[in-house]
């Protein structure tokens, strides 16, 4: 069970104002979106900060010296306002195991509906897509698994959807968000208790120290 | 909320309610241009600034209903209509959007902190102005840039560490004038 209701407080990760700015002011690309868009379904206080700094677009916006349209553009807007039909918001299924509506329209469905792909013992994967260097996945380790230490040569993001893991920089639940900047070292175990899984974008590939990762990630398309 | 904001929340509720042009005509003569302006600063062509600044309107018109004066001002509601247009027709990607699903009742944000926010608008809007010329560069440019901080910091001929330590100290001074305790 997806627990997408961490007790008051739960989140201890969040993101920084730069990283939220990059969303609110639209400079994020879609993977590094998904992963704040993902964060912000659990927690509350960001979706706060995010309302405040769209407020500063909208200070910014209307502050601009305005740049005037072309002679007729509002009679052309008002002679189509009638064939606009007013926005409704597409029905769907309710999620049925609290997974957030905005990565299941990347998933396709629930969380509990992934297919996984093995990539050892305990660890599978399910990619999402990708964008030149830029991956999106979803990663699943059982309690106890080891990502192997690795470095990174672009960024690493990742949100915490279900279970745990710990790291030298801490330990990390559901809709906490880690990021792992170029260079950065670290080896995740998955804690104890239900499987971890985890939503992980990369904007380059990871760097295994172990020969055997090296050469298996790339199968892996990590 | 300065008067004009609170005219043009009023407007766009006519809108709303009662599909009044002529609320919209006013919403558009004020709004249209400057979403023209904000798409031209991140570099659109002319033509297609147009385009889009009249395509933004025309979603003001379609999505009315879902504007709550409460949560954000008109000004605020438009920016992020004209951000996900332009991310949308310009960088051809989707925006991944909270739906409104994922604000679940027991963790959305409270109605009187949705209240709150309202308010915090033109207090943000005073205290940007105060900011010094070089906080409000990379506070603006992380809106009107389509990149990330390093590419700004290098345009800039700054250092990154530079650019992130004015972020911060604008992030600060705005989070002072909301009454945050850092």
């Amino acid at each position: 069970m997806i627990q997408h209701h961490p007790p008051h407080g739960g989140i201890a990760h969040h993101p920084d104002d730069e990283l939220l700015l990059a969303y609110v002011g639209g400079a994020a690309d879609e993977a590094v979106g998904l992963i704040v868009a993902t964060h912000m379904a659990y927690c509350p206080a960001c979706r706060l900060r995010a309302g405040r700094l769209e407020a500063i677009g909208g200070s910014l916006l209307e502050d601009l010296s305005p740049a005037p349209l072309a002679a007729g553009a509002l009679d052309a807007a008002l002679a189509r306002l009638d064939q606009v039909v007013p926005f409704e918001r597409p029905r769907r299924s309710a999620s049925r195991d609290g997974t957030p509506e905005v990565l299941r329209s990347y998933i396709g469905g629930d969380l509990s509906t992934v297919r996984w792909r093995q990539m050892g013992p305990r660890l599978s994967y399910a990619p999402l897509f990708r964008r030149g260097a830029v991956s999106a996945r979803l990663l699943r380790g059982t309690p106890g698994a080891d990502s192997g230490a690795h470095s990174h040569r672009g960024l690493e993001y990742t949100v915490v959807l279900q279970g745990g893991f710990t790291d030298a920089t801490g330990n990390y639940g559901p809709g906490d968000l880690q990021v792992m900047e170029d260079g950065m070292r670290h080896n995740v175990v998955a804690d104890p208790g239900e499987d971890c899984i985890n939503l992980a974008v990369t904007t380059d590939r990871l760097k295994f120290d172990s020969l055997l990762q090296r050469i298996a990630a790339p199968l892996f398309g990590f | 909320m300065a008067p004009e904001a609170l005219e043009m929340n009023a407007l766009l509720g006519r809108v709303a309610v009662n599909r009044d042009r002529a609320a919209f005509a006013l919403l558009f003569s004020h709004f249209a241009p400057r979403i023209k302006a904000y798409l031209l600063r991140l570099g659109a062509p002319a033509a297609v600034a147009e385009d889009l600044a009249q395509e933004a309107l025309l979603n003001l018109w379609r999505k009315a209903h879902l504007f709550d004066p409460a949560k954000a001002s008109a000004a605020t509601w438009l920016f992020t209509i004209a951000r996900n247009l332009r991310i949308d027709a310009i960088r051809r990607e989707k925006r991944p959007e909270l739906d409104p699903e994922d604000f679940m009742p027991e963790t959305g944000p409270a109605a009187d902190e949705g209240l709150a926010l309202a308010d915090d608008e033109a207090r943000l809007r005073l205290a940007l102005k105060e900011l010094p010329a070089d906080q409000i560069q990379v506070v603006e440019l992380s809106f009107f840039a389509d990149k990330p901080h390093s590419q700004i910091a290098a345009e800039l001929g700054i250092p990154l560490g530079t650019v992130k330590s004015r972020l911060r100290l604008a992030m600060a001074r705005l989070k002072r004038a909301l009454g945050e305790v850092e």
